[in-house]
C-alpha cells in the first residue's frame, strides 16, 4: 500500500544570462495504490510523470508532501532505514536497449541483485541459480537458452522481459513501469502488457504505469485508476475506462483525440479536439494551467485556479454527455476533475459496426 | 502515374555467413499525390529499403539486383558521384530516423540550411532561406526564431518539422520519412502526422512513411505495404487492406495493436519473434513459423507477390504473397498458435 499526499518537486535552474528560473515538476500529486492495484499516469513529455516515477523508487527527492508506504512516512526516516522500503518498489526502465549492461550475460545481470537479496534471506548459490531460472520462466523466457546470452543476442521484447525479471529479483511488491513499452515494436507490446497484468494476478504485485500512450494503459488490468497529469498537476482521475469513454477535462480530451484512428475499423469520435497552442512550460498563469492551450477556455479560467473536485459537484455537470457516457453519473465521487466547465465529450475512435450492433 | 518505381530490388549485407538479403525482390510504386505507408517489425528490412531509395545503403551492404526509376532522374541504382548527390535531397527528400537527433548541435538551424544550399550549389541562397521560412511558417513554426535556434532549443516535434523543412526546401517531389513519430508523445505525433498530410497535399508529393506502428499510419496513408523478413507480403489501398487483410501477418499485426476501445482480450501479441538476417527462412514462406494458417507447401515454395483475384475478376490494386486462400485468412483462425508470447 502506497499513499502519496501532495507530493511537490521544484527544480531551480540558474542560467548565465537568464537568471534563476523555477520549474515546477510536480505541484501536489495525491494517489493511493492499494496492494495488488494499478494506477496509470498519462501525460505528454515534460509533464512530470517521470519525476514522479523516480520519487517513488527513491531515485529522486521530493520537497513537499508525504510518501507513506505501509503506514510509514518515508521522509522522516534516515536513508538506511528507508532502503528496505524502496527495495520493495522496483522500476522497469523505458529503454530495454540501454537498461542492460552489454558486456554482461543475462546470468550475471540477474545474479548480482539476487546476491544482494541473499544477504537478507540467506539464500545459497544453488537457490540463487534456481531463482534466476524460475524468474525467467515466470516472464516467459526459456532459462537455459537465455542465461548464457548477452543482451544484444535478444530481441527488444525479450530484453524487456529480462528487465522485468531483474526487477523481480529483490521480491518487490510494487513495480513502477515508466514508458515500459514505448521503445519496443508494436507487435511485441501486448506481450509485455499481458505479462504485467499476469504478474498482478499471480504474484499480487501492484503496478504504477506511466505512459503517454493511453491505449496501453487499458491493458495492464481491470480496476485500474487513470490519472491525467499536466504540468505537474493531476487534472482528471477516475477508473480507466470511465475516463477514456467520458473524459470531462479538455486536456484529457485533447490527449485522447491524439490517439490515432484505425481508419476502416474505427471512426473518429464526434467531438475530437486539439490544443490550440504548443506546450510552453514557462507560461505563468494565475488561473488554470491549461487555459493558454484550451480550446474551450472562458474568462474565469484565466483568473482562478481550479482544483480537483468530484464530478457532479460543480456547475455544468456532464450535461453534454452522450448516451455512451451513461454510467459517468453513477459513482460520482470516483471521477475527479479540475475544470470549471466539465463536459463529457466523446473523442476516442468508435469501432465501425459497434454503433449499429 | 508513378514518381518512383522500384522493381525486383534486392539488397544484401555481407555477414560471416556470406551475402544475405535484407530486402528480397521488392517491387513498389510511389504514386504522385499518394501517401504510402510501409509497415513492418524491426529487422523486416523496411529501413534498408528506404535507404536504397537514396542508393545509400551503408557498407557492408549493396544493391544486388533491381532498378529504382525516379521520374526526371532515371535509374538511381546506376547513378554515382555528383549526379547521385544531386538526386539525394534534390529529387528525393529524406527525413531520417530519429531526425530530432540528426541535427548538428554546434550550428544554428539557419547555418545548417545554408550548408545544405551550398552543397547543392544553390545560387540563390536568399531564395532558399525565404522558401525555408515559408515552409516552416506553414508547419506552424515561428520560422525566423527556428532558423536562429540551436537544436537543443527546439522540442522533439519541432525538430521533426525542421527535418521535413530540410527535406523539402530543394523542391523534392518525393518525400521519405523513416519512423517520423517514434520517440514523440501522442500530442506531437498527432500534429506531425497532420503536418505531413498538409505538406503532402499542398505540394502534390509522393510520400513514403516507414513505421512499425500500423495504428499511426492508418490515420493518414492512402496505400499500405506490409513488409516481413525482407519481403513485401501484402499491399493495396489502405482502407481495403485494414478492413480485409488477406495475409496472415497483416491480420496478426492489426490484431496485435493496442486499441483505445473494444475488447481488451480480443487483442493478442504475435507469437514468436521477428526473424533477422541470419534466421530468416531461405526456402518457402518467411512467415510460416509464426503463421496459424501454414500448410505443407509453405515450407517448400516461397509464395510470389501476386495480384489478388476473386474468380476471374482482379481486385483493384491488391497484391498478396500467400499460398493460403484469401477467404480462409479472412474468415477465421484455424488452430491458433500454441504459445502466445515469446519462447526463446
Amino acid at each position: 500500500m502506497i499513499e502519496a499526499r501532495g507530493i511537490t518537486r521544484t527544480y531551480q535552474t540558474y542560467g548565465a544570462f537568464t537568471g534563476a528560473r523555477t520549474v515546477h515538476a510536480l505541484r501536489g500529486v495525491d494517489f493511493t495504490l492499494p496492494d495488488g492495484g494499478a494506477v496509470s499516469f498519462i501525460g505528454e513529455s515534460g509533464c512530470g510523470k517521470t519525476t514522479l516515477g523516480k520519487i517513488l523508487t527513491g531515485l529522486e527527492s521530493f520537497d513537499g508532501g508525504e510518501l507513506v508506504v505501509d503506514g510509514v512516512e518515508l521522509s522522516g526516516l534516515k536513508p538506511h532505514q528507508r532502503a528496505k522500503y524502496f527495495r520493495r518498489i522496483q522500476m522497469i526502465h523505458q529503454d530495454p536497449y540501454s537498461a542492460l549492461n552489454p558486456t554482461r550475460t543475462i546470468a550475471s545481470i540477474l545474479g548480482d541483485p539476487l546476491r544482494m537479496r541473499a544477504k537478507e534471506t540467506g539464500a545459497d548459490a544453488t537457490t540463487r541459480r534456481e531463482r534466476a531460472a524460475e524468474l525467467l520462466t515466470l516472464v516467459g523466457l526459456e532459462p537455459d537458452a537465455v542465461l548464457p546470452k548477452y543482451p544484444h543476442q535478444l530481441s527488444g521484447g525479450q530484453r524487456q522481459r529480462v528487465v522485468v525479471a531483474r526487477a523481480l529479483t529483490v521480491d518487490p511488491t510494487v513495480l513502477i513501469a515508466d514508458e515500459a513499452v514505448s521503445m519496443i515494436d508494436v507487435s511485441m507490446r501486448l506481450g509485455i502488457l499481458s505479462l504485467l497484468r499476469d504478474l498482478r494476478a499471480r504474484l499480487g504485485i501492484s503496478l504504477v504505469f506511466i505512459t503517454h500512450d493511453v491505449a496501453t494503459a487499458r491493458y495492464v488490468g481491470d480496476d485500474g485508476e487513470l490519472h491525467v497529469i499536466y504540468r505537474g498537476e493531476v487534472v482528471e482521475r477516475g477508473l480507466t475506462d470511465e475516463v477514456i469513454l467520458a473524459p470531462v477535462h479538455p486536456y484529457t480530451q485533447c490527449l485522447l483525440s491524439a490517439v490515432p484512428i484505425m481508419r476502416g475499423l474505427e471512426e473518429p469520435g464526434p467531438d475530437r479536439t486539439a490544443p490550440t497552442a504548443a506546450l510552453d512550460e514557462r507560461a505563468v498563469t494565475p488561473g488554470c494551467l491549461f487555459q493558454p492551450r484550451c480550446p474551450f477556455a472562458q474568462d474565469q479560467c484565466a483568473e482562478k485556479h481550479p482544483v480537483l473536485v468530484p464530478l457532479g459537484d460543480g456547475a455544468g455537470d456532464g450535461s453534454g454527455a452522450g448516451d455512451g457516457a451513461g454510467f459517468a453519473g453513477g459513482e460520482a465521487s470516483e471521477h475527479l476533475h479540475a475544470c470549471f466547465y466539465p463536459e463529457a465529450r466523446r473523442v476516442v475512435g468508435v469501432e465501425v459496426g459497434a454503433a449499429s450492433a | 502515374m508513378s514518381e518512383v518505381q522500384v522493381r525486383g530490388l534486392t539488397v544484401e549485407y555481407q555477414t560471416s555467413a556470406g551475402w544475405l538479403p535484407a530486402v528480397a525482390d521488392a517491387s513498389l510504386d510511389l504514386r504522385a499525390g499518394e501517401i504510402t505507408g510501409l509497415v513492418g517489425e524491426s529487422g523486416s528490412g523496411k529501413s534498408t529499403l528506404a535507404l536504397s531509395l537514396l542508393n545509400a545503403v551503408p557498407a557492408p551492404g549493396r544493391i544486388a539486383a533491381g532498378t529504382i526509376e525516379v521520374a526526371g532522374v532515371g535509374d538511381l541504382t546506376r547513378l554515382g558521384g555528383k549526379q547521385l548527390r544531386k538526386a539525394r535531397g534534390g529529387a528525393i527528400g529524406y527525413v531520417f530516423q530519429a531526425s530530432q537527433n540528426s541535427l548538428n548541435p554546434l550550428k544554428t538551424i539557419g547555418k545548417q540550411l545554408l550548408d545544405l544550399g551550398r552543397s547543392h550549389e544553390v545560387s540563390d541562397l536568399r531564395g532558399l532561406i525565404a522558401r525555408a521560412l515559408d515552409l516552416a511558417n506553414r508547419m506552424g513554426l515561428d520560422g525566423k526564431r527556428v532558423l536562429d535556434s540551436y537544436q537543443h532549443e527546439l522540442s522533439g516535434g519541432m525538430r521533426q518539422r525542421v527535418g521535413i523543412v530540410f527535406a523539402l526546401v530543394l523542391n523534392a517531389k518525393v518525400l521519405i520519412l523513416d519512423e517520423p513519430t517514434t520517440a514523440l508523445d501522442m500530442l506531437s505525433q498527432a500534429s506531425v502526422l497532420e503536418i505531413v498530410r498538409k505538406v503532402h497535399d499542398e505540394n502534390q508529393l509522393s510520400t513514403l512513411i516507414i513505421t512499425h506502428d500500423i495504428g499511426a499510419i492508418s490515420e493518414i496513408a492512402d496505400r499500405l505495404a506490409v513488409m516481413y523478413g525482407g519481403r513485401i507480403v501484402e499491399d493495396g489501398p489502405l482502407l481495403d487492406v485494414l478492413r480485409r487483410p488477406t495475409h496472415p501477418y497483416t491480420k496478426a499485426l492489426i490484431g496485435a495493436t493496442a486499441r483505445i476501445t473494444g475488447d481488451i482480450d480480443a487483442a493478442r501479441a504475435l507469437p514468436g519473434r521477428p526473424p533477422d538476417l541470419t534466421t530468416v527462412a531461405r526456402v518457402g514462406c518467411v512467415f510460416r513459423d509464426r503463421c496459424p494458417f501454414a500448410v505443407a507447401v509453405c515450407a517448400e515454395v516461397e509464395p510470389p507477390l501476386e495480384a489478388w483475384k476473386v474468380g476471374a475478376e482482379e481486385q483493384i490494386g491488391r497484391r498478396r504473397a500467400c499460398h493460403v486462400d484469401p477467404s480462409t485468412v479472412l474468415s477465421g483462425t484455424p488452430g491458433t498458435p500454441a504459445a502466445v508470447g515469446e519462447p526463446a
